[in-house]
């Protein structure tokens, strides 16, 4: 019987063996990456820290790695893309600039950061106020410089030891005096992206207003004119993206809701800010003071316009202290390298007409700094300069042909709605978003994955080309202790 | 014939299967007809009848044992929305099985027998770190049904049966992995389902030697697990404290299945059957595990399935070429019970279209039965918006194909 049953059955198994290999289902052919219309075998990214893999207030060795150029390039190679090469900082360096790390929460939740000060890639002669980090001479295909605006493009010295410290980290010593529209001008791609801009609104944003400036959009649209003429004047193909409106990161939107909910508890009803810049002359006047009613502060459903940057959260944790003068302080520190000699801590109170016995935050005397907050009349500047950026932007690339990965509606839908990659829920909240980086500016290597798979849906659109997009999930967000 | 047997045999087979018919239903019940198409309500083959139409028992001519196995071999491709990487199935073979006893006078008017087969079950175990893992990383269904049988002939053309059918054994192993901000953990949902009780009822009419139909109704069976074992791993330290149950119950639907079956016998060698199978799927709104304590902040979590009914149409014959060989074939078109944009891992499903052979051959009182199918499942794409338009977000978006090969045999001993 059981040899009857072998023999009946070893031809069936081999049959079955047949059968198997014919029964495996192939998608393959279905999905081939295909480069569409597009030579992706020099691909040059131009940008900015966004473009350098920045993220968690630092530029460090797997913020490189999990930049949005570095994971485009990892999918162009599936359709003929070429080597990719970054500046990457080398082991025993590889936490770059420093950067932040979560270290935990506090009783009440909320989030303990602190700096990444070891395996730094800083150089002797650097000091904390003006670093400077091993240098990177080979030639390199991610141009992303943290810190630039389009508005230092055609700055001469800007890649010099007085200049911006990464764009200097990449700038050989026989071209010292390059600029960077130079160096774009002679990298030569086949194909490029182009995210430059942000820093024209965002380091006055960042600044409640009080410093930095708007870049003019005369200039603005000169310069987006010259580097978009510079890429494709060998008749390069790419990529543009507009710039984000900021006051939908976490860096605005995460400190204000908690401090009205602190405010409507203990029933108060306004606090007082100052707006503008600080009077740094002997002749000036004090900045003006402008009461905000707790109302109208920002919560996190969006109800509200008030927004308070992430740097005021040990502030308004001060709200209402008499004898308090820590925010003041802090402001005169920051602005003393620019001030006369004369402007002693004391005087510079005065010039502001500050008196730090007072409640802080809740007098006149001692109100809440403007480097702290973005009051809706300062927000529609910024909004309005953004809404005029992009429009150049968008214009230039319509006259060149170029595809566009449109930031602004695409983060502002993020801020609204989150976004799910392969069923995992991602949002625009601090920390447990998995979007947004610990400096609530700077995405998370799973924000960059989502960019670099919105620009693959942007220029195989415009292109005809099909380069798969990388599977958002495979990166981290926020980093746990 | 003692049920602690026939229970222990299923044990020594595993009772799993990817999915046979639609949804996770699996219609493997008799060898003969596993080579026709799946076909059986309006005849009266053999023992298997007890499955397909009890009422058709009292039919059977003879009475005897018979016990199948099936050899169930999907092989399955994923390709994620924008993806280019193709995943496939960590390859399993399970084997649902069937077996039957019918007893009776040889002349009398009735029958008595017993059966015992896999109606349900699924088995599938998704690559490594494949793009749906927080959806599903592995699934293993099982059931047992037991059914001690009876059919009477109420005359020599009309004959009806029922029998009561046990869910003896019931099983669910689901495991996925859990996103966190900078790694997965995993959650494995281990549990037994409740013995419950349905029947199995039919009715089979032969007006004449060359036609006989037939009606049959399995009722639902809800599948309970009280209790079932909650397992985390690799949830590290930061987030541990988020992840405390170690309880759940959870409910699945065995639907209800009300089948027409059509025997046509030109002649004494050439049976043919024609069968509509129609598959209460709707009752499967939801599926809903309850915790004892949190995972993640919840103590439950509920998934939306929001099946539609199904109708299966099958066709097949058998041509007995000598008096010992018969050889069989047959086919199906099996609708899916997903609808758009609600498939998820655990059934990757749509319509199913299957080929089938077979043969048997007797000497004396054995018998030996082979059958193969072949299985296509029509590829089947769901994108990120139908996603989001269904609620639905919780799975993933991609496309989906599998193929499935079942080869089977069977023995069978009468009286």
């Amino acid at each position: 019987m059981n040899t009857f049953l072998f023999r009946k059955s070893a031809p069936l198994v081999a049959l079955l063996g047949l059968g198997l290999s014919a029964c495996q289902p192939d998608l393959e052919n279905d999905v081939k990456p295909s480069a569409g219309s597009v030579d992706f075998s020099r691909y040059i990214a131009v940008g900015n820290s966004l473009t350098a893999g920045f993220s968690d207030n630092g530029l460090y060795l797997s913020g490189q790695q999990a930049s949005y150029p570095n994971l485009l390039a990892g999918q162009f190679r599936q359709a003929g893309g070429g080597d990719f090469v970054q500046p990457l900082f080398q082991a025993g360096q590889e936490n770059g600039s420093g950067y932040l790390r979560l270290a935990g929460f506090t009783s009440t939740g909320s989030p303990i950061t602190a700096n990444v000060t070891t395996s730094l890639a800083l150089r002797s002669g650097a000091t904390a106020a003006r670093p400077l980090y091993t240098k990177y001479i080979e030639p390199v295909n991610n141009l992303g410089v943290p810190g630039i605006r389009l508005s230092d493009i055609e700055t001469v010295g800007y890649g010099s030891t007085a200049g911006n410290p990464y764009f200097e980290r990449i700038t050989p010593d026989a071209q010292a005096t390059q600029t960077y529209l130079a160096r774009v001008a002679a990298s030569n791609p086949t194909f490029f992206t182009n995210w430059l801009g942000n820093n024209d609104v965002l380091g006055y944003a960042t600044a409640g207003a009080a410093a930095s400036f708007l870049t003019p959009i005369a200039d603005f649209t000169d310069k987006n004119t010259k580097v978009i003429n510079a890429l494709t004047a060998n008749g390069a193909k790419g990529l543009v993206a507009t710039i984000p409106d900021v006051t939908n990161i976490p860096f605005f939107t995460t400190v204000g809701p908690a401090f009205k909910a602190t405010l409507t508890t203990n029933n108060v009803p306004a606090v007082i800010i100052t707006t503008g810049g600080f009077n740094t002359s002997l002749t000036g006047t004090p900045p003006t003071r402008r009461t905000i009613a707790t109302s109208t502060i920002r919560d996190a459903s969006g109800n509200g316009v008030q927004l308070f940057t992430l740097t005021s959260s040990p502030y308004v944790a001060l709200f209402g202290r008499p004898n308090n003068g820590k925010a003041w302080r802090d402001v005169y520190n920051q602005a003393r390298p620019s001030l006369p000699a004369v402007v002693t801590l004391g005087l510079f109170l005065q010039l502001q007409g500050v008196d730090t016995t007072q409640a802080f935050g809740a007098s006149n005397g001692n109100p809440i700094p403007s480097t702290l907050v973005l009051d809706d009349t300062e927000q529609a500047t910024v909004r309005s300069a953004t809404t005029a950026f992009n429009a150049a932007i968008t214009a230039k690339a319509n006259e060149k042909g170029l595809a566009i990965f449109d930031a602004n509606t695409f983060f502002t839908r993020v801020a609204s709605a989150g976004i799910i990659t392969n069923g995992v829920t991602n949002t625009a909240s601090f920390i447990s978003g998995n979007l947004f980086s610990l400096d609530g500016v700077h995405p998370t290597p799973r924000g960059y994955a989502v960019v670099a798979n919105e620009m693959i849906k942007a220029l195989n659109a415009k292109y005809g080309a099909r380069i798969a997009e990388v599977n958002p999930n495979d990166y981290i967000g926020v980093k746990f202790p | 014939m003692d049920s602690k047997f026939l229970l222990l045999a299923g044990g020594a087979l595993l009772s799993a299967t990817v999915a046979s018919a639609g949804g996770y239903q699996v219609t493997l019940a008799g060898q003969k007809n596993n080579g026709m198409g799946g076909v059986g309500v309006g005849l009266s083959l053999d023992q298997a009848a007890m499955f397909y139409n009890p009422g058709a028992l009292a039919m059977v001519r003879d009475r005897g044992v018979q016990v199948g196995v099936n050899f169930t071999l999907a092989r399955n491709a994923y390709v994620a929305e924008g993806g280019s990487q193709q995943r496939e199935l960590r390859n399993s073979t399970v084997t649902p099985f069937n077996l039957y006893a019918g007893f009776g006078p040889a002349e009398g008017k009735f029958r008595a027998g017993i059966a015992v087969y896999t109606p349900f079950g699924s088995k599938l175990q998704y690559a490594n770190g494949w793009e749906g893992r927080t959806s599903l990383t592995d699934i293993t269904l099982e059931s047992i049904y037991v059914q001690p049988t009876f059919s009477y002939a109420i005359t020599d053309k009309l004959s009806i049966g029922a029998g009561l059918m046990i869910l003896a054994y019931g099983s669910v192993n689901l495991q996925r992995d859990i996103p966190l901000p900078d790694s997965f953990g995993h959650i494995e949902l281990d549990g037994k389902a409740e013995n419950k009780v349905g029947y199995n009822a039919g009715i089979f009419f032969k007006p004449s030697e060359k036609l006989s139909v037939g009606i049959s109704h399995r009722s639902k069976i809800d599948a309970q697990v009280k209790g079932g074992d909650v397992s985390f791993t690799n949830v590290t330290s930061s987030f541990a404290s988020r992840f405390e149950a170690t309880k759940f119950d959870a409910t699945l639907p065995l639907p209800a299945t009300t089948s027409l079956g059509l025997g046509i016998m030109p002649n004494e060698k050439l049976t043919i059957g024609l069968d509509v199978n129609f598959v209460q799927w709707s009752k499967y709104r939801v599926l809903r595990f309850d915790f004892d304590k949190q995972v993640n902040g919840s103590t439950f979590s509920e998934s939306k399935r929001y099946y539609q009914d199904a109708l299966t149409f099958r066709v097949g014959g058998q041509y007995k070429l000598t008096s010992g060989l018969t050889v069989r074939a047959g086919g199906s078109y099996d609708a899916t019970p997903v609808k758009d944009g609600y498939v998820t891992p655990e059934t990757p499903d749509n319509d199913r279209i299957s080929g089938t052979l077979g043969a048997s051959y007797s000497f004396g009182k054995f018998g030996l039965d082979i059958s193969g199918q072949y299985i296509s499942i029509k590829k089947r794409t769901q994108t990120t918006q139908d996603l989001l338009n269904n609620g639905t977000t919780d799975r993933i978006a991609g496309t989906y194909k599998t193929n499935i090969v079942i080869p089977g045999l069977g023995l069978n001993y009468n009286f």
